[in-house]
């Protein structure tokens, strides 16, 4: 077969945005190196907005220079840690990661439910560690309730949730949320689990507390945290980035031992634990990673 | 299957004289690629991506999109061909034409799913491959391209009971693959598999296409198979999947293919599953786009010579 050749010069527009800084993509690398957390390309101005704010409060010009004050200079690590604050604070709401709940409810519930149909006692063990003002624990408990009648009928639910700050486990208690905090809270959960407060904040109703303990913990405590023994499920989102190495792997060698055989340890939507703990099986669910503690069935430990 | 029904699916597939709407160079280029990449020549590719006008507009496009990684934008079909290299302008030309190739009132499932599939797998497949010595990244591009070519069969062929078995797989939120074995008998790894035969397509490319869902009973190819299902798989878990949710959790490390990979390439353990999730992430949006401008609906003919 011939082809006659029909000329096509063709001159299109770039489909590009404003291009970001090369240096913040490797601030990119050097946060996801110390502290496991990703920032997509499409988030990176995420990150640079919070390297505009710290280039500003120490009078650095450019994010070169910027660079340097996170790398070379006296006292980087300490600033590494205030970029890590600038990069993670208000991500924090209600229903923050839709995938995260599917996984535990269409995935997670009913293999737990089935392993352990034979055992007298039903009980289920939820862990948020890190809880902050609460939004997690309350999402965890709404989204339990929902399966009460169904899969969880039966059961018993207890969810632990701990933060070292006593402030945030004080406001953690009143479960007291305004707008932004409801911002992905659908009508029905905010009918079905919520009170009016006043125009603009609704409370957490009762019997959605009854589900959870708040206390605060020190993650570092290691005597604590050997009594948080018989987890099912373990969520520590944007938490771990605040500890060293050591610290953090000794944290998340505790998590595992914390968990019952077949447990599940979330972490936030774009963190993980790289080579922290070689036990813990990377798994996939759809739009989420977990990580996993192989069952006795399975004959992965 | 039964021997039978192999024949059925032969016989059914071997009277689809050609996709109603292929592209004239879709020919040419089906055996150009099974040449070696010594035999073709900058000339003949440009005349090739040049033959019609809206495939040449479409290359650039794909060629534009940062999904391909061109520090400058292509201002011709040269230029682009200069700056992408041959086999991956191949890979290019052979993405346009694929999405020409299929009349628009056949689809039971929704086109621009299946594209940013196919489109996002490929891509996975090329980024994979490029971690792992020994693989030929732009073949695994094309692997990753192709591997579902059986849905469009199913779609020619087979468009009833195909529907029934996409709603079984919405409604039970299974793999498509296990609802159409329970609802067809077969799957699209068949039927594709016997059209790429039709087609002459390479041998290791069939294998991918008849074997990736069972990777343990690929005897050839067995590094390019357990890619392409790796690579297919993550995409169904990261939201470039078939449009629903899959009820299932996946353990990589354990899947069969991983450990079929990790015989011949020991440079699998040092990738970090995790952060190459994440990678993926940030492409699902140039996919949707490049979906959109290269697979949409078919344009009138003078859009691309407008642009000039």
């Amino acid at each position: 077969m011939t082809i006659a050749a029909r000329p096509a010069v063709v001159a299109l527009a770039p489909i590009k945005n404003e291009p970001i800084h090369p240096v913040y993509r490797q601030i990119r690398d050097l946060v996801y190196k110390v502290s496991g957390i990703y920032k997509a390309e499409e988030k990176l101005y995420l990150l640079s907005d919070g390297c505009g704010r710290r280039m500003k409060q120490l009078g650095a010009r450019t994010p070169r220079e910027y660079w340097d004050q996170l790398t070379a200079q006296p006292g980087h690590d300490g600033e590494l840690r205030h970029l890590l604050n600038e990069i993670t604070i208000g991500e924090t709401c209600l229903f923050r990661s839709q995938p995260q709940l599917d996984a535990l409810r269409k995935v997670i519930l009913p293999e737990i439910v089935a392993e352990r149909t034979k055992q007298i006692t039903k009980r289920l063990r939820i862990w948020s560690a890190g809880c902050s003002t609460g939004e997690e624990p309350y999402t965890l408990a709404m989204n339990m309730l929902e399966e009460s009648d169904c899969l969880l009928k039966g059961w018993t639910v207890e969810i632990l949730a701990t933060d070292l700050n006593d402030r945030s486990v004080e406001t953690a208690k009143a479960g007291i949320y305004g707008d932004y905090a409801l911002r992905s809270t659908t009508d029905y959960f905010k009918h079905k689990y919520f009170t009016t407060v006043d125009e603009k904040k609704l409370q957490v109703r009762p019997e959605v507390k009854k589900l959870i303990t708040f206390s605060r913990l020190n993650l570092q405590d290691d005597s604590k945290m050997l009594f948080m023994r018989g987890m099912d499920l373990i969520l520590c989102c944007n938490v771990l980035i605040y500890f060293d190495g050591a610290s953090k792997s000794k944290v998340v060698n505790h998590f595992f031992t914390d968990l019952n055989f077949g447990g599940y340890f979330f972490l936030g939507t774009s963190e993980s634990l790289m080579k922290l703990n070689d036990q813990f099986h990377l798994v996939h669910f759809p739009g989420t990673i977990a990580y996993w503690k192989p069952s006795l069935s399975s004959g992965k430990l | 299957m039964t021997a039978s029904m192999t024949a059925t699916i032969r016989e059914r597939v071997a009277r689809i004289e050609t996709m109603p709407a292929i592209p004239a160079v879709f020919v040419p280029l089906m055996k150009m690629l099974g040449s070696s990449t010594i035999e073709v020549n900058v000339d003949e590719v440009v005349r090739l991506v040049s033959y019609d006008n809206t495939i040449a507009a479409q290359c650039l496009k794909v060629a534009n999109s940062p999904l391909f990684g061109l520090a400058q934008v292509p201002r011709s079909i040269k230029a682009a061909v200069i700056s992408l290299g041959l086999r991956r302008v191949e890979t290019i030309l052979l993405t346009c034409c694929l999405g020409q190739a299929f009349p628009a009132e056949k689809w039971t499932l929704d086109p621009d799913v299946f594209w940013r599939h196919s489109l996002g797998c490929a891509l996975v497949c090329r980024k994979f491959s490029e971690k792992l010595a020994g693989v030929d990244a732009e073949k695994a591009y094309m692997a990753g391209l192709l591997h579902d070519l059986g849905f469009m069969v199913n779609c020619l062929v087979f468009p009833k009971e195909f529907a029934a078995a996409m709603e079984r797989a919405c409604r039970e939120e299974i793999p498509l693959h296990e609802a159409e074995e329970t609802a067809m008998g077969f799957t699209h790894c068949e039927t594709g598999q016997a059209l790429a035969e039709k087609w002459k397509l390479a041998d290791d490319i069939i294998e991918v296409i008849a074997r990736h869902h069972a990777v343990e009973q690929s005897h050839k190819a067995q590094s390019l198979v357990a890619v392409v299902h790796l690579s297919d798989l993550l995409c169904r878990m990261r939201g470039l999947g078939y449009g629903y949710y899959e009820r299932r959790r996946v353990d990589f490390s354990s899947d069969p293919a991983w450990l079929v990979l990790l015989q011949e390439h020991r440079d699998l353990e040092g990738v970090d599953l995790a952060r190459f999730t994440f990678e993926l992430d940030e492409s699902v949006e140039e996919v949707h786009a490049l979906v959109s401008s290269v697979f949409g609906p078919a344009r009138p003919r003078t859009e691309a010579t407008a642009a000039r």
